[in-house]
C-alpha cells in the first residue's frame, strides 16, 4: 500500500487522494501521514494491532503505515458496544488497538493515530511478509479473521491504469475486503476517494452529488436502494461513468435499472470474496460470468472450476488461512459456497450453499425465487428464506419492500400469479410486508437463522 | 391473542379461497386432505404459517395434527380456554 502512495505523491503531490464531508487530503499530506504513523509503529515495536476508526482518511494512513513496517492491522467493524471490542480483541489476540475512542478502559492498550506520528525518516522498504488481518462480514456466521499479505492484495495493482481525475465513490465499511480492494484500486489508479460518512445509500446518492463522483462501485443491493433514493427525491441524477456490483449475486433487473438510469455509466461486475481476492470483471451488462473464466489455465491469478454445482477457485491473490485455524495452501483450490449453473454460455448464480431452502426433501434455491419476486411491479426490495414449518421442515418465506402507496393485497395476489409456475416447493409460502429487509455489510440476508 | 371461531373459520375460508380450493360445503367435519378440501403437504404447510402469523400459534404444531376443519377450530377453543384458565 506504500508503495502506491509513495507512487501517487510523486506523480502529483497535491492531488486529492480523499474526500470526506469534513476535508480533502491530498496525497503528499496522505503519504507523510502514513510514513510518520509508520515510524511510530516501528519505535513502539508494534507486531499487530486492532484499528477502529470511520474516517476514511485515518485508515488508509495507518493500513499504508503497516504495509510498510510488517505491523498486522485488522480493522474491527464499526460499533458502539465497548464489550464487543473487547470480544474481539479477545478472540483475535490483539493488546493494542488503535482508535481516537476514550472509553475502552481495561482491554487492549489504546494508542490514537496521533500518538503513533513520531517524526524521523520512515523506513525505505517494508518487509518480506506485510501481514494484514480481515474480518470477514458475517454473512456466513460468526466474524473470522482472513489473513492475508500485501504481497498478494497488491499484486494485481500494477496492471491498473492511472485514472486521475476520476472520483470513486467509498460505498463500502472500510473494514470489509470489498472496502479494502476499493482504496487499493483508488490509490493504484492515482485517483480520488470520496468517502462519506456513514456509508449508506442516501448518503452515497448526496456524495455523489456534492463531490462530482464519476465511479462507484457497490453490492447490488446498495444500488437498488440508492435506485430507489433516486427516484423517491427526483433530484438530478449523478452523472456516472462507471458502476460496479460485486459482494452478491447481481440480479438482471438490476443491471436493466441502472442501465436505464446511468446511460453514460459503462457497467461492470466483479467476482469476489475475502478469501479468494477480486476477479472477473464482466463488462457485458448479463447476469452471470462468462464461460471462459474456467479456461484462465495456470498463469492466472484467479482460476476457477465447477464441482458438483459450486464453483471452486485457486487464487493466488487471496488469503493464507483463517486465524487461529491451520493454514491451507494457500495457493491450492478451494470451494467458495457460491452454488452455480451453466446456461448457454453463462455461469449463473444460484445462491450460497447455506442459504439453500431444504422443503420436505426439495432443495429450493433462494436466488431464481428473489429474482422473479423482483421483476414484479410494485416490489422495491425481496428477500426469500427457509421458513421453519412442522410439516415440510422448511416453507419459502418472503419479505418484501413495497413501493410507497401500494395496495399491498393486490401486490400478495400478483406475486403469487408470478410464481405460479415454478415448482410447488419453491413457490413462496408466507408472504410479509416489511420497511426493511434484513442486511448485513450491505448485502441480502438468506440464512433461515436471520 | 383470543381468536373467535368465527375469526378462525374466516381465516381458513380465505386461505382455502385463494387457494382455489372449494369452500362452499364447508363445515366442522369437512376432512382436510384427500377426500376433503384436498390440502397437499405444501398447501397444508402454508396453512399452518397463515394461522401461525395471525394467531401467533398453530395447531399443526401441536402433537395431534388437524384432520378436519373443526379440529383447527377446537384447537383455538383450548388455546383461549387455557389463556382464560391461566388469567
Amino acid at each position: 500500500m506504500i508503495e502506491l502512495l509513495r507512487a501517487a505523491a510523486a506523480a502529483d503531490a497535491d492531488g486529492a487522494a480523499v474526500v470526506t464531508d469534513e476535508r480533502t487530503t491530498g496525497y503528499r499530506e496522505l503519504l507523510a501521514s502514513a510514513e510518520a504513523i509508520a515510524v511510530g509503529l516501528h519505535e513502539r515495536g508494534v507486531r499487530r494491532a486492532a484499528l477502529l476508526d470511520h474516517d476514511a482518511t485515518t485508515v488508509l494512513a495507518v493500513l499504508a503505515a503497516g504495509s510498510l513496517t510488517g505491523t498486522e492491522i485488522c480493522q474491527y467493524p464499526p460499533t458502539d458496544d465497548a464489550g464487543e471490542i473487547a470480544a474481539l480483541a479477545e478472540r483475535f489476540d490483539h493488546d493494542v488497538v488503535i482508535t481516537r475512542r476514550t472509553d475502552l478502559d481495561g482491554g487492549p492498550a489504546v494508542l490514537t493515530p496521533e500518538d503513533l506520528h513520531s517524526p524521523g525518516p520512515a523506513p525505505e522498504t517494508p518487509p518480506e511478509q506485510r501481514p494484514l488481518l480481515v474480518l470477514t462480514t458475517g454473512t456466513t456466521g460468526a466474524p473470522r479473521g482472513a489473513r492475508h499479505d500485501w504481497n498478494r492484495v497488491l499484486r494485481a495493482a500494477g496492471r491498473i491504469r492511472p485514472g486521475t481525475g476520476q472520483r470513486w465513490l467509498l460505498a463500502y465499511g472500510l473494514h470489509q475486503f470489498a472496502g479494502l480492494q476499493i482504496l487499493v484500486h483508488v490509490m493504484a489508479a492515482r485517483a480520488t476517494l470520496v468517502a462519506p460518512a456513514p456509508r449508506r445509500p442516501r448518503e452515497g446518492l448526496a456524495a455523489m452529488r456534492a463531490h462530482g463522483v464519476t465511479h462507484a462501485s457497490a453490492t447490488p443491493t446498495y444500488w437498488r436502494f440508492l435506485l430507489a433514493e433516486l427516484r423517491a427525491d427526483g433530484g438530478p441524477v449523478p452523472r456516472l461513468r462507471q458502476i460496479t456490483l460485486g459482494g452478491e449475486a447481481i440480479p438482471a433487473p438490476v443491471l436493466d435499472a441502472l442501465a436505464a438510469t446511468f446511460p453514460d455509466a459503462s457497467i461492470s461486475q466483479v467476482y469476489a470474496a475475502s478469501e479468494f481476492g477480486s476477479s472477473s470483471s464482466m463488462r457485458d451488462g448479463r447476469s452471470g460470468l462468462s464461460l471462459d473464466v474456467l479456461e484462465r489455465g495456470d498463469d492466472a491469478d484467479i482460476a476457477m472450476k465447477i464441482v458438483d454445482g459450486e464453483l471452486w477457485v485457486r487464487s493466488r491473490v487471496g488469503m493464507l488461512g483463517y486465524y487461529g485455524e491451520e493454514p491451507l495452501d494457500a495457493d491450492g483450490w478451494r470451494p467458495t459456497g457460491d452454488l452455480v449453473e451453466v446456461v448457454g454460455d453463462r455461469i449463473l448464480f444460484r445462491g450460497r450453499t447455506s442459504e439453500v431452502i431444504n422443503v420436505g426433501g426439495v432443495k429450493v434455491h433462494p436466488l431464481p425465487v428473489e429474482e422473479r419476486v423482483g421483476a414484479v411491479a410494485g416490489v422495491d426490495m425481496a428477500r426469500v428464506y427457509g421458513r421453519p414449518n412442522a410439516l415440510t421442515g422448511a416453507i419459502v418465506a418472503l419479505e418484501v419492500v413495497a413501493a410507497p402507496d401500494t395496495d399491498t393485497e393486490q401486490l400478495a395476489a400478483a406475486i403469487r400469479a408470478a410464481c405460479a409456475d415454478l415448482p410447488p416447493a419453491a413457490r413462496p409460502r408466507s408472504i410479509r410486508f416489511v420497511d426493511s429487509v434484513a442486511m448485513a455489510g450491505n448485502k441480502i440476508v438468506r440464512r433461515a437463522d436471520a | 391473542m383470543s381468536a373467535t371461531r368465527a375469526d378462525v373459520e374466516q381465516t381458513v375460508r380465505s386461505f382455502l379461497e385463494r387457494a382455489q380450493k372449494p369452500v362452499d360445503a364447508l363445515t366442522a367435519d369437512t376432512p382436510l386432505y384427500a377426500d376433503g378440501i384436498g390440502l397437499d403437504s405444501l398447501e397444508t404447510a402454508e396453512l399452518s404459517a397463515v394461522l401461525e402469523d395471525t394467531y401467533g400459534t398453530d395447531p399443526f404444531q401441536s402433537d395431534t395434527m388437524p384432520q378436519t376443519v373443526g379440529n383447527i377450530l377446537s384447537f383455538y377453543d383450548s388455546v383461549a380456554n387455557s389463556a382464560a384458565a391461566g388469567a
